[in-house]
């Protein structure tokens, strides 16, 4: 368990953290889910709020804290 | 795991839902009307209360996949493994023990002594080398019984055939003989039923000569020729050197002991589990021989070396007991060690050289075999 600890440690080391690859979309951190639509999904972290906006978006993983979008990405809005 | 196959209008609704409730989606997959979700068994039986959801159809996945073909399939499963368990206990199962042989006493001797030695009906399958080792050690106990065995295995019987070994009867009437000498003594018993006594108890003899002689003389006249029997004791002289080390070392056992497992097959022989002993002695006992493959229990019982040292009083003394014992082995019934005494010792790099005088009263006399001269008269 320790080792395990250790690893998520190192590994989850932010509050948040945003990756963009390719048409995927992962966030980390996620406190709400106030839209989810095929075009705009807008999510809620701890210091700001994130606006997706794209096209043919999907969910492929949903957990109580991070979230996998499939979709072509056009553009993203912070606001705080 | 499971993959459930949803139908429903609004997809993201079923989503918001689940991550309101905490509840993990894994993976998922879309088609024209349905969503296809990978969520826990827990987590599907809450999925299915949801009143805007209708589930379609579960897959289990994993675990839980794995777990439910290997119920589905029990009874195929618990048969190979009952196969399986009675092919190996018909392969290393003997039932039955055969001797071959005409002589009752043979047969009944062999299976007394193979049963001691774990070949019996309804036991484990003996391996080649156990097999062989076996066959060495009942000739070897019953060298005047026993020429030649065998050890067949025959499936699930074990054939032994065996062969007696018949004496050549030495006693080939004799018709004249006499009772020499095999070593130079002097006399000092004498039990003899044929034949007449040359020498008489505390007379010198010279190997070879002539103890009692098969030819009966009256008056110094020939009276007849016998085959001269009986036993003759003389008193024998020996030197014997023994050397001891002052300082040596002894083994004992600490009473410390620890299970392992060996494996041994014809490639690889060794312990399944780490030794923890560095100084030990083992004893094995086998307890599966699957196809030439062996496990057996090992018991390491530890030891230590002690050191230890004689005082030189001490190692003569043990080498005078070594020699005498030595001596002693060769003795047989009414022979004795009259005598001993330490005739020269000699310190020499920590080791005590002694050399012992012995007489020892022992049978000196042998049956000789004479042909008689006959005169050719003129």
């Amino acid at each position: 368990m320790h080792l395990y600890k250790t690893m998520k440690n190192f590994l989850f080391d932010q509050d948040y953290f945003i990756d963009v690859w390719r048409d995927y979309t992962h966030v980390y951190g996620i406190v709400d889910i106030d839209i989810l639509t095929e075009k705009t999904i807008v999510l809620l972290l701890e210091a700001f709020q994130l606006i997706l906006k794209g096209n043919s978006f999907r969910v492929l993983k949903l957990t109580k804290n991070e979230i996998l979008i499939q979709g072509v990405l056009e553009s993203f809005e912070v606001k705080r | 795991m499971i993959w459930i196959e949803v139908e429903l209008k609004q997809k993201e609704r079923l989503l918001l839902k689940c991550f309101k409730l905490k509840i993990p989606i894994f993976d998922t997959k879309e088609s024209n009307q349905s969503l296809f979700l990978k969520v826990s068994l827990e987590d599907y039986q809450k999925i299915k209360k949801f009143w805007f959801v209708k589930v379609k159809k579960s897959d289990v996945t994993g675990f839980l996949k794995w777990k439910q073909t290997l119920f589905q399939n029990r009874v195929f499963i618990i048969c190979i493994c009952l196969g399986l368990f009675l092919l190996f206990l018909l392969s290393n199962v003997m039932v039955k023990v055969e001797v071959i042989h005409t002589k009752k006493e043979i047969r009944d001797l062999l299976l007394v002594s193979l049963k001691e030695k774990g070949i019996a009906k309804n036991t484990w399958k003996k391996s080649y080398q156990e097999i062989e080792q076996i066959k060495k050690e009942i000739l070897d106990q019953y060298p005047e019984k026993l020429e030649w065995i065998e050890i067949l295995v025959n499936g699930m019987n074990y054939v032994v055939r065996v062969e007696e070994r018949k004496l050549e009867d030495e006693k080939e009437e004799k018709t004249s003989c006499h009772v020499v000498a095999v070593k130079d003594a002097i006399v000092k018993d004498m039990i003899y039923s044929k034949g007449e006594a040359v020498v008489k108890v505390n007379d010198s003899v010279k190997k070879g000569d002539i103890l009692i002689q098969g030819i009966i003389k009256k008056d110094e006249e020939e009276k007849g020729v016998v085959c001269a029997t009986g036993d003759v004791y003389g008193e024998v002289w020996y030197q014997v050197k023994a050397s001891v080390p002052l300082h040596y070392e002894e083994k004992v056992e600490t009473g410390k002991k620890r299970w392992n497992i060996r494996f041994t097959n014809s490639y690889y022989d060794n312990f399944l589990f780490k030794s923890r002993l560095t100084h030990y002695e083992e004893e094995k006992k086998p307890f599966l021989n699957l196809f030439g493959n062996q496990f057996s229990f090992v018991i390491q019982h530890e030891t230590k070396v002690l050191e230890k040292s004689y005082t030189e009083e001490e190692a003569i003394d043990y080498a005078v007991s070594v020699a005498l014992e030595k001596i002693s082995s060769t003795l047989e019934e009414k022979e004795e060690i009259i005598l001993k005494k330490v005739l020269k010792k000699e310190l020499n790099n920590s080791t005590m050289n002694v050399e012992i005088f012995v007489t020892v009263k022992e049978k000196i006399s042998e049956v000789q075999e004479f042909v008689k001269e006959e005169k050719i008269e003129e």
